[in-house]
Order: C-alpha cells, then structure tokens, then sequence
C-alpha cells in the first residue's frame, strides 16, 4: 500500500496538465483531423475546414422549435439522405447539443437509424472494422428485413412533455 | 363469329403470363396479391370451376424482406411421420436452404386447401435470382406492380447526391469531424 502511494505522489502533476485550458488565439473552428505519413514520421494535425454542409443548408423559419419539428416531415428508417445528417463516419448517433433536437425527436431519429442500420441500408457509415457488405452478415442477419415507424414507442416522451407544460 | 369477336375470344381464354420482381417484397403480404393471378381472380370471367389462371414468375426470390425479427421467429413445421420425426426450421434456416421456398409456401398457404391447389401452385414457377428460361420468359406480356418500394442503400447513391441533398442541421461552429 504505502508503495502504491509513493508511486502516485511521484506521478508527474496532473493539475499542471489540466491548467492549460486557455488560449488566446481562436480555437472554436469546424476541424478535421489529417494524418500525414512522411517516412517515419506520423504528422497529425487539425485543419480548419469550412463547413461541407453550409450551402445545402434549409433555413429554420421557427426558431422556437427544433430544425426537424419546424419542417414537420415524416422521416421513415429508408430515409438514408437524411438519417446520414445525423450521424458520424463510424455510424454513431451525434449526441443532442451537437444535432440541436429535441428530446422527442432526437429519440426518435436514433431508434429509425437503428432501424437503418439493421436492415442494412448505410452499410458505409459503420465502424472501420465491420465487414461493410450486408449480405455477409452472421446466419438471419444477412437477409433483407424492413421495419414499421409505428412500433417506435413515443409514449414516454409524451408523458414528460405532458408533465413539463 | 367476327374476325374481332374470334379474337376477343381467343385474348379472354388465354393464359396470360406475368413476371413479379420479389426483391424486398412480403412474400406474405406478395401472395395475397399472386393468388389472385394464379386463380384468375382478376378477370371478369372468374369462376371457382372455370380454369382460368394465369401464369406468374417470381424473379428474385432470394431477396425477399421480411419485417422486424420475423425470419428468426417463423417457425416451419414438418413432420416425417415417424415416432420422433417433428422438425422445427426458421425462417432464415429454410431460406438460406432454399431461398425459393419461403414464397412458395406463402402462396401455398394463402389458398384454400382444394383439389384446385395443387394445379394452381404449378402454374407459379419461382426463380432466385433474374436468371429466368428464355422459353419461360418469352411468353411474358405483363408485369406485376411490387407492393412495397425498394429502398436505395446509402452507399448507391453518388457523392455528390449525398452532398448536395438538402441539410437539416450544421455542425456547430467548434466541432472535429470525424
Ligand atoms: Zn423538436
């Protein structure tokens, strides 16, 4: 015991580590992380990029409301254009304070991406080492399957809505 | 009889031919739809004693779609008739078996059990894949709308489709893509 504590009072200071958190110059820019691979040596940077999306954006008339509540559209999981918005490269669902939903439609854009992914419908936005291809999927996975949007249970959600106004 | 009546006559008895693309269709909800083909339930002239189906080909049968969890939850019975000759197969175990006989066996049970049955499901010839007889696919003349649309993976659309659809949210002024 009294050795593990030597070890952590020599551990170099974390306090230190963690106080250098301020920065003069602007940090706050849409990055993209490069890995550039010059003999030996593995450069990664960020480089600040413009956003890909900013032209191709629909302007939010309400503001009050959430971008998808305010267009009002009925999103199916065979909506792959825009189910993709949501997500990462990896196929993980953005978190709530980056997609900017909300409770009720963040839910429910999350349960139609599974629904997507299961049926196998963004094979490409997967983990790096998933085997991409649906049809090579383990025994009754590899076959085609649909799902039905009705059978997504938003009754939770309304309750809480119904408790909060 | 007129030349035009000799041949109304002839177009009303004739068995027609259709081809049904199964690719993700029901094959439950698509039999319902077949029986009616393969019976002549769609033609004016319908009798349960006429003989008057059609022919239906199902092209693409190995990509049929089920809903949800369904093809590890069907279960397909049979029976040998022997002491102890029950088996249970699943769906995606007859399928991936046959993968013409999980639509088969849907039509066949969406009928009633006649004498009628046996004749109406040989008139149904069922294909995995597009591969289908020249001689079979020469006597085509009409094709069967699927009732279900096939949706477009992600991956099939191009780049530049997928960049320029329009966008619901922007990545907040701070974020690392990744
Ligand atoms: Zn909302």
């Amino acid at each position: 015991m009294n050795s593990l504590l030597r070890i952590v009072k020599n551990a170099p200071n974390i306090k230190n580590i963690q106080a250098r958190g301020v920065s003069l110059t602007t940090q706050l820019n849409l990055k993209e992380i490069r890995e550039v691979q010059e003999g030996k040596t593995l450069t990664i940077y960020g480089e600040t990029v413009p956003s890909p999306r900013e032209p191709y954006l629909i302007k939010n008339e309400n503001p009050h409301v959430c971008p998808l509540c305010a267009l009002g559209m009925e999103v199916k999981h065979t909506d792959v254009l825009i189910l993709s918005q949501f997500l990462r490269s990896d196929g993980c669902m953005l978190p709530k304070r980056i997609t900017g939903l909300c409770n009720k439609q963040q839910k429910k854009i999350s349960s139609l991406v599974t629904m997507a992914q299961k049926a196998g419908l963004m094979p490409n936005l997967n983990p790096a080492n998933s085997k991409k291809d649906p049809s090579k999927r383990f025994q009754w996975k590899k076959y085609n399957k649909y799902f039905d949007e009705s059978t997504i249970d938003q009754k939770k959600n309304h309750k809480k809505l119904i408790e909060f106004s | 009889m007129s030349a035009l009546k000799r041949v109304q006559q002839w177009a009303t008895f004739a068995r027609i031919w259709h081809v049904y693309d199964a690719k993700w269709q029901n094959p439950f909800q698509s039999s319902l739809l077949l029986k009616k083909y393969l019976m002549g339930m769609h033609k004016p002239i319908y009798h349960p004693m006429n003989d008057c189906g059609d022919h239906v080909i199902v092209i693409n049968s190995k990509e049929i779609a089920l809903p949800g969890d369904e093809w590890k939850k069907r279960v397909y019975f049979h029976h040998t008739g022997y002491p102890g000759g029950a088996t249970w197969t699943l769906a995606w175990e007859l399928h991936s078996k046959d993968p013409t006989m999980v639509i088969k066996k849907a039509v066949y049970n969406s009928m009633d059990g006649n004498l009628q049955r046996r004749y109406t499901m040989q008139r149904l010839h069922i294909f995995p894949d597009e591969n289908v007889p020249e001689e079979l696919m020469k006597n085509v003349s009409n094709q069967i709308r699927g009732i279900k649309p096939v949706p477009k993976r992600l991956d099939h659309y191009s780049e530049q489709e997928v960049k320029e659809f329009p966008k619901i949210i922007d990545y907040p002024k701070d974020y690392v893509l990744r």
